[in-house]
């Protein structure tokens, strides 16, 4: 069989291809979600625990959206997002606010214990099922040469990008935007300068909340959901996040593609439960010999 | 401040406790008539089942199969060798862990379970098991397959469930009875499995004994992912590389759905799915959410008995609660109370070894699923346990997609579509 394994992997070019490009195509969700967890790292300090779990409820979300009204994930996108805009602004009014000052072990516990809320809420809501609905397009696949594209993951990959461009123009150009990371640069500076510091916070929480909301959805057509999957994601983003540079919105894009490409083309030579061994081995390599990450200033 | 552990219990420790249960006895008999009081005695029996976790949509069936089955003993007038002693589950959730399973099963018995069932899980089982025989507490799994939970001297555990080399002798056998019955032969196949102990297990003896069965299917490569998986993409692309005739998956819902989607949207050419045994193709909210696609899958699995009046009346109520079918696991984990039950009425005492020595003459025929009567061997283990071999058909009522189509004396449908029509020539 080892023979059988090692033919396989030694011919198929194709198979490679295929591999690089899934995992591209994935690295572009990826980067959106770690791009929400690195913009709340940025401006507050404070990391997210509760972020894989908020992807999953703008998941199911969408999900009941498709179920009970029949509308697609990519039309309620915007919906959803806004929804957990929501749920971001007051979570960071309710809760982050008043633990920013506190030493950072502490903060951990609040974010953690909102996750177990969330996911509970989810399982509450919803039960412990699978759920993944066909949606129009979840099946459809473009072909190039013998190489397959999944038009569901093209279309996320697009998307991603697309927001991601889009948050950087918006925390370049607009008023907010610039508040946004006047307050990151030095909070005592801006509030200073008259910046509602507090409500600036709650702003950039709901958004980073609203950038992995739009992550889950286009997620949506891809994956099952399942209350329990929020962990996995708040992982991977945390890796991102460090590979890309704490704080560093391009990075958490480029980070997601490197993630995203490694761990599929890493099925060429591992089984894929070590997926995660890929994963966190470079996150452990570049803690060694690039803390500050791809594209992190010197801190 | 001293701090004495002390093993007895105290005189404040007595009156609270004795004050606790005055009061619960002295409430309960409020406002019950008199007649009834007569059997005043509970029976507790433990369930410890997945209830939360990747398995969780498993775990709760099994509880609610346990749960059927205790209600339905209870209104037919309980365990009437006991006075009419009602059975009451206690609930544990292993949360799909080991240690969790085994720390839940220990506060059970502290809160009086006298017989443990459950868990779904081996490695949970395992944990259980241990703890049963140091306890003293019988154990009748309902669901748990690896071989080795049962045997090596113990004396406290048994199984109702098929073992891990009793499925994959039927997944053999059936695989050979479809070929020969078709006259087609697959010459490559692909084994996939989630890397739990139960899939690793199950998939490596698979593919032992397909090697020594004579079957001139070579199978080029076997592929394993976690449990809980999201994408499976990179998998399906080395799945379509070893250009397989046909799929083994030893799989669980989740992943079920995505390797299926990610079959067709790769065009993975097959002659079909044959699961070796494993729960993933036939859950009812799979089979939903595959709609076409799951069409034609076929799974070696011990099954529910579509001819048993057990079943159908079983079923019936089920469906009235819950809004899906008894499946295997839920049917077994009702068999399960069911046999306890059984057991109780014949053993006729809460006393352990009682309890065991009754196990022992265990010869139990109204049961709802596929296969002999419970007896149990000197391992623990049921010598009528059998599979069944299922295939998903179209159906508009998606609760009979599902058809038993081996063995002949369980069959509900005589036709078996292989090889299939591509996935995506639906």
């Amino acid at each position: 069989m080892a023979t059988a394994v090692g033919a396989v992997i030694g011919m198929d070019s194709n198979l490679a291809l295929q591999l690089i490009i899934q995992g591209l195509l994935l690295g572009g969700i990826y980067g959106l979600i770690a791009m929400g967890l690195s913009l709340i790292f940025g401006v507050m300090g404070v990391i997210n625990f509760a972020h894989g779990q908020m992807m999953v409820i703008a998941m199911y979300v969408s999900y009941w959206i498709f179920v009970l009204l029949g509308v697609d994930p990519y039309l309620s996108l915007v919906i959803v997002a806004a929804v957990i805009f929501v749920l971001g602004y007051l979570i960071q009014s309710a809760v982050v606010n008043r633990i920013l000052d506190y030493p950072e072990a502490m903060q951990v516990l609040p974010l953690v214990s909102m996750g177990l809320i969330l996911e509970n809420l989810a399982l509450l809501l919803w039960g412990p099922d699978h759920r993944s609905p066909q949606t129009a397009l979840s099946l459809e696949a473009l072909w190039i040469g013998p190489v397959m594209i999944d038009v569901s993951r093209l279309i996320a990959f697009v998307l991603a990008i697309f927001i991601t461009v889009l948050i950087f123009i918006f925390l370049k150009k607009t008023n907010i935007g610039k508040c946004i990371r006047a307050a990151s640069d030095n909070r005592t500076g801006a509030i200073l300068v008259g910046i509602n510091v507090n409500r600036i916070y709650n702003a950039s929480f709901a958004l980073g909340a609203a950038t992995t909301a739009a992550a889950g959805v286009l997620l949506l057509p891809i994956m099952p959901i399942s209350p329990y999957m929020g962990h996995d994601f708040t992982l991977i983003a945390f890796v991102v996040v460090i590979l890309g540079g704490m704080g560093n919105l391009i990075g958490a894009l480029v980070g997601g593609l490197i993630l995203g490409v490694a761990e599929s083309a890493s099925t060429l030579f591992l089984p894929a439960t070590l997926k995660h061994v890929v994963s966190f081995s470079i996150l452990i390599i570049i803690m060694l010999f690039r803390p500050q990450g791809i594209f992190g200033g010197k801190s | 401040m001293e701090k004495k552990k002390k093993m007895g219990m105290d005189r404040r420790t007595f009156i609270k406790t004795t004050g606790v249960i005055g009061l619960g006895v002295a409430t309960s008999s409020f406002g019950v008539p008199k007649l009834l009081r007569a059997a005043p005695t509970t029976i507790k029996i433990g369930s410890v089942q997945p209830a939360t976790g990747p398995l969780a949509v498993i775990g709760v069936g099994q509880r609610r199969g346990n749960q059927l089955a205790a209600d339905y003993i209870n209104s037919k007038g309980g365990i009437k060798s006991m006075g009419g002693a009602k059975l009451e589950l206690l609930l544990g959730d292993s949360e799909s862990k080991p240690e969790v399973g085994r720390s839940e099963a220990d506060r059970l018995i502290k809160e009086g379970a006298v017989v443990m069932t459950g868990p779904f899980q081996s490695g949970v089982a395992m944990a259980i098991s241990t703890l049963c025989e140091q306890r003293q507490v019988p154990f009748i799994m309902d669901v748990a397959a690896l071989d080795q939970i049962t045997g090596k001297g113990k004396k406290y555990t048994f199984r109702v469930f098929i073992t891990v080399t009793g499925l994959l002798n039927g997944a053999v056998k059936y695989l050979e009875h479809v070929t020969s019955l078709k006259g087609v032969m697959p010459k490559r196949a692909v084994v996939t499995n989630t890397a739990d102990p139960f899939g690793k297990g199950m998939s490596g003896g698979f593919i032992k004994l397909m090697e020594k069965s004579g079957l001139p299917i070579k199978i080029v490569e076997r592929i394993q992912y976690p449990l809980g998986i999201q994408d499976l993409s990179a998998e399906v692309a080395r799945i379509k590389a070893a250009r397989p005739d046909v799929l083994f998956p030893v799989s669980r819902p989740g992943d079920s759905i995505i390797l299926t989607r990610e079959l067709y949207k790769q065009r993975v050419k097959l002659m079909g799915i044959y699961g070796p045994g494993s729960p993933g193709y036939y859950e009812p909210g799979v089979i939903k959410d595959l709609g076409r696609l799951i069409d034609y899958v076929m799974v070696n699995v011990p099954w529910i008995n579509p001819k048993s009046p057990v079943y159908q009346q079983a079923n019936a109520a089920f469906r009235k609660a819950h809004d899906r079918y008894l499946d295997t696991n839920s049917a077994y984990a009702y068999t399960g109370v069911l046999v306890i039950a059984d057991i109780l009425e014949r053993a006729a005492s809460t006393d352990p070894d009682k309890i065991i020595a009754a196990t022992r003459q265990t010869d139990f025929k109204n049961h709802p699923v596929v296969g002999g009567p419970v007896r149990f061997d000197e391992k623990g283990d049921n010598t009528g346990a059998l599979t069944a071999l299922i295939q998903v058909q179209p159906d508009q009522d998606l609760f009979k997609r599902v058809k038993v189509v081996a063995p002949k004396e369980f069959a509900e449908s005589g036709q078996i579509v292989f090889p299939w029509p591509q996935l995506w020539e639906r």
